[in-house]
Order: structure tokens, then sequence, then C-alpha cells
């Protein structure tokens, strides 16, 4: 602006000029992503760390949704012994093993099933191809809860999949209340975002590689191999770390398809807040949770910033 | 976050003040409970007493199954201690815990005329700090055409499950009284009759060694439960198993049954019984908040429910027992009742309980269950 003012202003004056425009753009830009900066300190940092305190046996007595709980662990110097406690419970123990279990084979099979349906989706033509595109989005517009209800009245004692098959003599025993009933909700629920993802991504490959592989005589297994899959490998570490957080730290489908015991975390963690009134166990589970997807959350940020240099 | 919340509860006790001046009394209702109290308050008694006294108005907060109670407590206490309104009038629900820590009024017959209708034991239970409108307890839901002769002992009961495997099973202790009750009654089992009372209103960590022998009852009983040790998830889903036959007998809460049969959930073959010693049950309690500014309204809504009309509603609706003597009630309501309506006892305490439900987890649904 500065530059098309008629009478040209003294050296000083247009030094300062610059020094306040410099000066302005990076504050209107701080303000801006202030709001959603206040909010997440509020609501989530600060209670965040303040369960984390928590969970070394710091007990805030003006919390008295903490301080309340039974078995706390007090300590004005912060300790590991709720952790210790965690550990040595076989219960927790058995609980982190399910979680771990389900999240990897869910994550897997998520894997296994979207992928093919993305190379469909990105390769078919036809009629066919169109409904497919219709159908693998159709769990992203099903509440959780409700798909679940579905999957239990299909699937479950006496649905109709043990009806189908009994017509034709074929035993069934229901995989609802099951751990492979949480793993079959989880693969239910997570195919659209799974497929968007690869198939976007699938999308960015140009036709033109692909025909001039085939041209060189490269078979359809060569072409996923060799260009499909590695230039689609972003991607497929966002689908498995995002499924694999999402997994980890569920709660409606383990708490409605799965076994009564052993629980995900996430079903232990509610219980032990709520019904055992044992908060900082609970909080504690919440801790180790996190750790174990800050892995999965550091495998995404290296994958992501590997891909934007190359 | 805490720290605003002060601001935010004078800000809305600003708002509520000057709404207060001009508009009819408002009263903060908060309730908890399965679908059916949720619904006998928004549909039957609270539209009724809005219609007798049109200047009342109800503000109904509702906690699923009771999950929000601590939290309400633990705002109600939090107000307290900042001598802030809390903003609640009445509550229904934990009124003993709330009453102890000096939150509600004791209910006097002063202000309460229909007091006297009330069974002073009952009263006592929960030191006077809220009237009981209704009652209900767990009891004893068994097929009678698969089933000739139902066990009217709990020993019986034990043994009946044993030698029937697959036919039985009840809900897990967190999710449902019928399950708790059951369990509940089980644990009793090994308790010393000195320490029965601490553990209904108490709490003694060192005492918890008392329950050994009932966990021991309950994992032998695991394998021979529905499907060779699968808990139902809920009170309902004991209700439908039971209604697909796929299990002939299991605990089910007396209001719930009885709805059930009602609409026709339950076929007519399902009888409900209650055994010797009996299972768990309570009465509902409706207690007044201490700080409300509304006292006076509060308390004669409490005397307006142990009235004819209001408990008429809860026998017809709920199924349930009524809060007032059952002597104080009709003849068609004495029978309705008569096989069920015996005293009852009464569950653990709250803290107990909440060990109770993680040593379930524990020790009975996190062992190794076997497979089929």
């Amino acid at each position: 602006m500065s530059q098309t003012a008629s009478s040209s202003p003294s050296p000083a004056a247009r030094k300062l000029g610059r020094l306040v425009h410099s000066w302005r753009e990076p504050v209107l830009g701080l303000l801006l992503v202030l709001p959603p900066i206040i909010v997440l300190i509020l609501l989530v940092l600060y209670p965040a760390l303040e369960a984390l305190r928590f969970s070394l046996g710091f007990v805030p007595a003006d919390n008295p949704a903490y301080a309340s709980g039974l078995d706390l662990v007090n300590s004005n110097s912060g300790s590991l012994e709720v952790f210790k406690k965690l550990f040595a419970s076989s219960f927790f123990s058995s609980n982190l093993a399910l979680t771990l279990r389900v999240s990897f084979v869910s994550v897997l099979l998520l894997v296994l099933v979207s992928y093919p349906l993305a190379l469909f989706a990105r390769f078919g033509r036809g009629k066919l191809a169109g409904v497919a595109r219709v159908l693998y989005l159709l769990p992203m517009f099903v509440p959780v809860v409700i798909a679940t209800y579905a999957l239990i009245t299909f699937f479950g004692d006496n649905g109709w999949l043990e009806a189908i098959l009994g017509t034709v003599g074929i035993p069934y025993h229901s995989v609802i209340r099951q751990e492979a009933g949480i793993v079959l909700g989880h693969v239910w629920v997570g195919v659209p975002f799974a497929v968007l993802m690869l198939s976007s991504g699938l999308d960015g490959i140009s036709n033109e590689s692909l025909e001039a592989a085939r041209d060189q005589g490269a078979n359809a297994w060569v072409v996923f191999w060799r260009i499909l899959l590695p230039l689609n490998v972003v991607p497929l570490l966002i689908v498995m770390t995002f499924s694999f957080i999402g997994v980890f730290g569920s709660y409606t489908v383990p708490y409605m398809l799965g076994p009564s015991a052993p629980q995900m975390l996430g079903v232990s963690m509610a219980l032990n807040f709520g019904a055992f009134r044992q908060p900082q166990q609970a909080v504690a589970m919440a801790v180790v949770s996190f750790v174990f997807c800050a892995f999965a959350g550091a495998l995404y940020v290296w994958s992501t910033t590997r891909g934007r240099k190359s | 976050m805490k720290r605003l919340l002060p601001v935010f509860a004078l800000a809305a006790l600003g708002l509520s003040a000057t709404i207060l001046a001009q508009s009819p009394i408002k009263l903060s209702f908060y309730s908890s409970g399965d679908v059916n109290v949720k619904n006998l308050w928004e549909q039957n008694l609270l539209p009724m007493y809005q219609k007798k006294n049109p200047n009342v108005q109800f503000d109904l907060i509702f906690s699923q199954s009771g999950t929000g109670n601590q939290a309400t407590l633990d705002r109600m206490a939090a107000a307290k201690k900042a001598g802030q309104a809390s903003g609640i009038d009445l509550l229904e629900g934990p009124v003993l815990e709330a009453g102890e820590a000096g939150l509600l009024v004791a209910v006097k017959s002063k202000d309460i005329a229909r007091l006297s209708r009330v069974e002073a034991n009952v009263l006592a239970r929960a030191k006077g700090f809220g009237v009981p409108y209704r009652g209900s307890s767990v009891v004893l839901a068994y097929n009678s055409s698969k089933v000739s002769k139902p066990p009217k002992t709990l020993e019986a009961l034990l043994e009946w499950i044993q030698k029937n495997p697959g036919q039985f099973t009840y809900n897990t202790p967190d999710t449902g009284g019928s399950g708790n009750a059951f369990v509940t009654r089980v644990l009793k089992l090994g308790l010393e009759s000195k320490d029965a009372t601490t553990f209904e209103t108490g709490y003694e960590p060192a005492l918890i060694n008392q329950w050994d022998k009932g966990f021991d009852t309950l994992r032998k009983l695991s394998p021979n439960l529905y499907n060779g040790g699968q808990y139902s998830k809920n009170n309902a889903e004991t209700i439908q198993l039971l209604a697909k036959g796929a299990i002939n007998m299991g605990p089910v809460w007396s209001d719930q049954g009885l709805s059930a049969l009602k609409q026709g959930i339950l076929p007519e073959n399902i009888k409900l019984m209650q055994i010797n010693p009996p299972f768990s049950g309570g009465s509902s309690y409706l207690g007044v908040a201490a700080d409300s500014p509304n006292k006076l309204e509060a308390l004669k809504f409490l005397n307006w429910v142990l009235g004819e009309e209001a408990q008429a509603v809860i026998v017809d609706k709920m199924n349930g027992y009524p809060g007032v003597k059952i002597t104080a009630m009709p003849a068609d309501v004495r029978k309705k009742f008569g096989t069920i309506a015996k005293s009852f006892s009464f569950g653990f305490s709250s803290k107990f309980g909440a060990d109770m439900n993680r040593l379930w987890y524990e020790k009975i649904a996190g062992t190794p269950q076997p497979q089929r």
C-alpha cells in the first residue's frame, strides 16, 4: 500500500511501515488460531495434564470425581505405584492383550477388505462398479450404535444368519459377545474411510504410467506390486495408523459386541471410572492407551513427512 | 476449566434469578433409573401435577441407569462448598448419600402430611432424607411349562442351576439391579451376621474377604450358565432371553417383569416368585435439596406423590410396589402383589457395591471361561 502513495515517505517512515506490516500479519494469524488453541488447552491439554498428575499420585482435593475414588494412591512427590498395581493385575493384562490383538487383527482385515474394494472403485467399469462405490460408503452414514444393533440382529444368537444357514443345515456359532464380534464391528465401521483414502491415493496414479508398464509386458500382479502399492504407500500407512488409533480407543463397538470379560481398554476405563469407583486406575489406563496410540501417531507423522519430501 | 465453573454457575444463577422473577416456579428435578422411570415422570406424573398446579414447571434431568448420580452429588457438594446454589430442587435417587452430606432437607410430617402412610423402617432406611414413593424388588422369573417345581430357597436355586446347565443366567452386576441382586444374595452367604449392617450402610475394606465363599460359589456356577458362561448385558436382556426361551430361569425386577407380562413381551407361562431369603430390592426416594429456593413447592410435590392418585399411576404404569403401606392401597392392588410383595432384603452400600462390581469382573467374568 505504501508503494502506491503519491508522496514518497522518508526512509525512516518506510522502514517503520514495513515493520508494522511484517508484524501485523503474524499477529492477525495468531489471533485467528487463538480460539481453537484456547479450547484445546482448556478442554484437552489441561484435563489431560491433570489426569497424568492424578495417575502419578497427585490427588486433587478440589476435584470430587477424582478425590472420592476408592483405593487412591496419594503421593506428594509422584510415584509409579498406580502403574505398578495396574500391570500387576492379571485382569488388566488380559484386557490390554485383547485390545492389542483386536486392534492388529482389525487393521489387517480392514486393509485386506478395503484394498480390493479400492482397486475395484478405481479401475472397475460399468454398473457393478457404480453400485460398489455406493455400497462401500453406506456404513459412513449409519450411526455406530444402529450398525451394531444391525450386526447383532444379523449375526447374533437366533439371528438371520443362523436362520439362513439353518435352512441348509449348516451349524452356526454366534460371533456376537466374542472377540470376533468386536473385529467384525470394526471392519464394518472402518471400511468407508479406508476405501476412500486408498482409492483417492490410487486416483493420483496416472493411467499413462500403468499403460506404459503394460506395454512393457507387465501383468496385473506386477503392476499392482511394482507400481500401485509403492506409489500408494502413504495413504495405506494413514489408513493403518488412523484405524489402529480408532480401534484401540474404541468404546461403542466393543461395549455392544464384545464379551463381558476380557474387555477392550475403552470399556474397562468406563467401568473403572464409574461402576468400580476406581478413577485413578481408569486414568492410568488412559495414560497407557495414550502411549500406545502415540507410537501409531509417530508412524503417521513419519509417513506423511517422508511422503512430502519424496 | 474448573476455575471457570464458578463463573458459569454465577451466570446461570443470574439468568435463573431473572427468569424466576417473571415466570412460574421452575423445579429442577434430577432423576435416574431405567427408561420406565423416565416415562413415569415425563408422560404421567409430572403432566398430572402440572395440570393441577399450572404455576409449577419441571425441568427434568434424567440420568440413565444412575450413571450421572455421582456427578450430580459432586455438583451439589461443590456448590455447597462454594456457598452457591446448585440449581437442583428435587433429587430422586441417592438421597441417603446426599442427605448425609448435608445436601438435602430431612422430611418431616409437619411438611408432608401423608408421610404417616409410609412404612417407618423404609423411611428410616434413607434416614428420613427422602420419601419412598415407589418400591420394587428383584424376584425370580421362571418358565412354568419347563420348570414344574421352582426352587423356593437360595440353596435350592443354586442346586437347580448346577443340575440344569445352560438354563439360567444373570446380568453383569454393574449393568442392572437384577443381576446385582443375585450376586449380592450369593455373596451374603459368607457374611458374618455382626457385619451385615456394615455391608449395607458402611464401608470397611478389610471385611471384603467375607465374600470369598460367595465368589467361589459364583465361579462354580459359571460353566453351567447360559451358553457355557454368558452373562446377559442388562436387566432387559435377561427378560428377552426368557421370552425367547433361551433360558428358563433368571432374576428380574418385579416391576419390569410385571410390565413385560402385561405387554406380552413375556409369555404367560413365565411366572414370578420370591425366594427365601429374598433378593434385594428397595424403595426409590425423592428428596428436596437443602439449598433449593423453592423448598415449599418441592415439599408440596412430595406430598402429592404419596397421594392415591399418583400412587395408583405408579402401581398401574410401573407395576411398582406402592411407596405407601400396602394396607393403604385398594384391594385390587393388594391382590396384584400377593405372591411377590413380601419383604425384600437390602443391597450393599455404594462403596461396597463398587468393590463388588470390580471383584466380580476380576474373579468371575475375568477368569477364563470354558469354551463350548
